[in-house]
């Protein structure tokens, strides 16, 4: 029971490690464009097919730098020739634009790659597990959970060392200001969104080595990403993280005990938390 | 007994004091101008008497009775009303639609999906009434969105007055008009105040319509209060010449 | 009260077309069945538009209450009783009692975030109706059941083997759902959802208690959505999980801006060109459908902002 437990426990950790890379993605476009990217899980769809299409030539580690960024670039253009179009206007807009482009990416990848699920490889010792009592410890999980830190560590020095990251930061704050101080705020969302899809197109990679590779896979995860960002509070990158990280183990957990409502679980979380704590684990009153 | 009392309210954000310990007593009936050169926290000020942001310190009493807690919605059921700045009105709906609204609201009706021959009626002969008053019968069918500045000021003050206040809060009522525009809503607000007696308090920067309309005139400066006397007094009043001599260098 | 003549054209000339719908829908290469389903998503869309172009709210979690509708009804005449009014009010009372639950803890929420909130807290019946098989059919739907003539004692009304029946039926539980919605715009209440929407800084300072009114809006928008839910569930014989995953939310959505947000018709428009085209293209392109679906989203936000009732209107203006 303890190993069940815990084996759960670490799923949850791991599932919970996606929803935050991508629920932290999220929430930067959110608080500096106001757009809510409901294309987010098309672009993890993306970046997981292409780390599968470029692994034969240039491997699994190549595909693990390498998808990502192609990811990202892609994200710059959709952003610049797509998505900013419609900054300024109804927020509504920007909703339905990025949703219609999810049903696109869903069913492009479904065009390109295929409807079937198909095998992503992982280098085999890291696959192994670590400990034979814990035979879920596998490698690869350690890995995935070291990458994930990584990357959060790196954008939180990005978001408070460099200018970029400060000026991210004020523009969520008041991006007037920050447009009449000079910043180019058209270049500064570009790119914001671009550090979101990176992070979304590293969630693909790493989430097709452990779920496996389909069209939906990107949709599946978008759903708890919100829940993500409602529970650690918007505007709060850290309770993004958190919530991420919550959502991932109270599901986990909730598949030992009973399993059916492992999923919903996590919506009575947001419930609770919107009852009791409307702005969050650790967001700010009143500015949403 | 004073109408409306201010007492010694501030209000931080973070570590910048918009307004520091501020205190004000209206008697019923008078209208009170408050002025001071930009930045003196005269619309936070208007803010912290509605109730749209909270008091760091201090208390507002409307007739002896304590508004803490009270929001702003529940305050104008207490009989306050205001203007912004900035004219807040409905844009996409006739003028006549516009002052319906809070006629409506204050005859109660605003959670009714049905309204008695009588009601109907009476909604009717107060809009009418409101829009006669503002000398807006003219324009009762064109669209709020695309009147002049003036008419929509006007909109705005008769809409406040649709609720039926015993306190009328304006916020700049000629902020960005000329000079024929400035003296109709001046024109407006002082025929109010002349008919019905109505406590008013306004913000204002043009003097000739301060010194036109108000009793007695507070005046701010950087958050504080720096004099409080008759049009006369202030005229006289060095500290006032002061400061906006200073503002204007 | 002025006659507005054009606008009553209009309603003219929708009722006309409505109710002539089953004699020439064939002619023009329909079948009556796409004729319901135009009249179904049309409450659907209208339902969401009370909220959503008339308070201004934007919400984007919708499928859920269409689906709770759906699955009520289902679930009535499979389970508890064969009858096709009680199912319906089950649907609308499950869908209706949901909405009133969720609404206080959304209402303060506006903008982005109120879609996000409401968009997430779908996908809890989303998931129940999957995972709670043995009664919902899971994954595979709810089968086995079947909508049931209705016994007016005088007359039956067949609307079990008649498609055109059945039609009517749905288009009389419309036209109520309809003429209501109309009628709460056009009352004092509905004034002041339309003021919220206008602008709601001003709606509270004249003493309007803003977040109990879009709780209310919202919970009639959420009950009617409930009943087209119901009908759709009807109308298939079948309701299945997808009629209330979030995807379906944003077509909901999509069909109000198609037709025109500002319009109280313009949802009934957006969603027959919805219906249509969706008709078509999963003839044509079967598999990837959804791409094209996808297109006409970004096609709409980028070049048909106002929807075909905005561009009419701004048309007759000019």
């Amino acid at each position: 029971m303890t190993q069940l437990i815990l084996f759960n426990v670490a799923n949850g950790l791991i599932i919970g490690a996606f929803y935050a890379l991508m629920a932290i993605g999220l929430s930067l476009i959110m608080s500096l464009s106001d757009v809510i990217n409901f294309a987010h899980g098309g672009f993890l769809t993306v970046g997981a097919y292409l780390a599968y299409t470029l692994a034969p030539y240039v491997g699994f580690w190549g595909g693990l730098v390498l998808a990502p960024i192609f990811t990202a670039i892609i994200g710059l253009i959709v952003e610049k020739f797509l998505i900013s179009r419609v900054y300024g206007r109804d927020p509504l807009y920007s909703l339905l634009l990025t949703f219609g482009l999810a049903f696109m990416f869903e069913d492009g990848s479904r065009f390109i790659w295929g409807a079937q699920s198909v095998p992503y490889q992982v280098p085999g010792w890291l696959m192994q597990p670590l400990s034979l009592n814990y035979f879920f410890l596998t490698g690869y999980r350690m890995f995935m959970v070291a990458l994930v830190a990584i990357a959060v560590g790196g954008l939180f020095w990005i978001m408070s060392k460099t200018r970029l990251g400060l000026r991210i930061r004020a523009g969520t704050l008041d991006l007037e200001t920050v447009s009449v101080l000079g910043v180019n705020v058209r270049i500064l969302r570009n790119l914001n969104f671009g550090i979101g899809i990176y992070l979304a197109g590293l969630a693909g990679v790493l989430a097709a080595g452990q779920l496996g590779l389909q069209p939906t896979i990107g949709g599946s995860v978008l759903m708890p990403s919100f829940v993500a960002i409602i529970i650690g509070g918007l505007g709060s990158l850290t309770g993004t993280l958190l919530g991420g990280l919550l959502i991932g183990v109270a599901s986990g957990m909730t598949a030992v005990f009973w399993p059916p409502a492992s999923e919903a679980v996590i919506y009575v979380m947001m419930a609770l938390v919107l009852l009791v704590r409307p702005q969050g684990l650790l967001g700010e009153e009143g500015r949403f | 007994m004073s109408f409306l009392k201010v007492e010694n309210v501030s209000r931080h954000f973070g570590n910048l004091v918009a307004v520091d310990g501020v205190s004000m007593t209206v008697e019923p009936g008078e209208c009170r101008a408050v002025i001071g050169p930009n930045g003196a926290g005269k619309t936070t000020f208007f803010n912290l008497i509605t109730g749209m942001l909270g008091l760091t310190t201090g208390r507002v009493l409307l007739e002896d009775k304590d508004l803490a807690g009270i929001d702003p919605t529940h305050r104008v059921k207490l009989g306050m009303a205001r203007t912004f700045q900035i004219t807040e009105i409905f844009p996409e709906l006739t003028v006549s639609e516009n002052i319906r609204i809070p006629v409506e609201t204050a005859a109660g009706l605003s959670m009714k999906a049905r309204m008695s021959a009588s009601q109907r009626s009476g909604v009717r002969q107060r809009i009418d009434q409101l829009l006669e008053e503002g000398g807006l019968s003219r324009i009762a069918h064109r669209y709020a969105g695309e009147l002049s500045h003036g008419d929509q000021r006007a909109t705005e003050i008769m809409m406040a007055l649709a609720l039926n206040p015993r306190l009328l809060l304006l916020d700049e009522p000629t902020a960005g008009m000329g000079d024929d525009e400035t003296h109709a809503v001046a024109r407006l607000i002082k025929r109010i105040h002349r008919e019905s007696r109505m406590t008013i308090v306004l913000i204002e920067h043009d003097m000739r319509v301060v010194f036109n309309l108000a009793d007695k005139i507070t005046v701010l400066a950087e958050g504080r209060p720096l004099a409080e006397g008759t049009p006369a007094e202030i005229t006289a009043n060095a500290k006032v010449q002061a400061a906006y001599l200073g503002g204007a260098a | 009260m002025k006659f507005d003549l054009r606008q009553n054209a209009l309603n003219i000339v929708i009722w006309v077309l409505l109710i002539t719908m089953p004699a020439w829908m064939n002619a023009i290469g329909g079948y009556t069945q796409l004729g319901t389903q135009v009249v179904i998503m049309g409450l659907a869309a209208m339902a969401l538009n009370f909220l959503l172009g008339h308070t201004g709210v934007l919400s984007f979690g919708h499928a859920a209450y269409f689906g709770l509708g759906a699955y009520g009804v289902g679930m009535t005449i499979r389970y508890l009783d064969a009858s096709t009014p009680l199912g319906l009010l089950v649907g609308v009372l499950a869908g209706a009692v949901a909405a009133a639950l969720i609404g206080p803890l959304i209402v303060r929420r506006r903008g982005v975030y109120f879609a996000m909130v409401t968009i997430a807290f779908g996908q809890v019946f989303y998931f129940i109706a999957v995972r709670w098989n043995t009664v919902t059919g899971g994954d595979d739907g709810l089968t086995n059941w079947h909508r049931q003539n209705i016994d007016l004692g005088l007359f039956k009304i067949n609307i079990m083997d008649s498609a055109i029946h059945f039609y009517y039926f749905a288009l009389v539980i419309f036209a109520l759902a309809v003429g209501l919605m109309a009628s709460i715009l056009h009352s004092p209440f509905g004034r002041t959802l339309i003021a919220i929407r206008e602008n709601e800084r001003r709606t509270r300072f004249i003493g309007i208690n803003v977040n109990f009114h879009i709780w209310m809006s919202w919970l009639v928008s959420c009950t009617f959505m409930a009943l087209a839910g119901a009908l759709f569930a009807l109308q298939n014989n079948f309701v299945d999980p997808h009629s209330l995953y979030w995807t379906q939310s944003g077509i909901f959505v999509i069909m109000c801006v198609l037709g025109g947000m500002r319009s109280f018709w313009g949802p009934l428009v957006g969603a027959a060109i919805y219906v249509v085209l969706q008709d078509y293209l999963s003839s044509l392109v079967s598999d990837y459908w959804q791409f094209f679906i996808g297109l006409v989203f970004v096609a709409v936000v980028l070049f048909f902002p106002r929807g075909v009732m905005g561009m009419l209107r701004r048309r007759a203006v000019e």
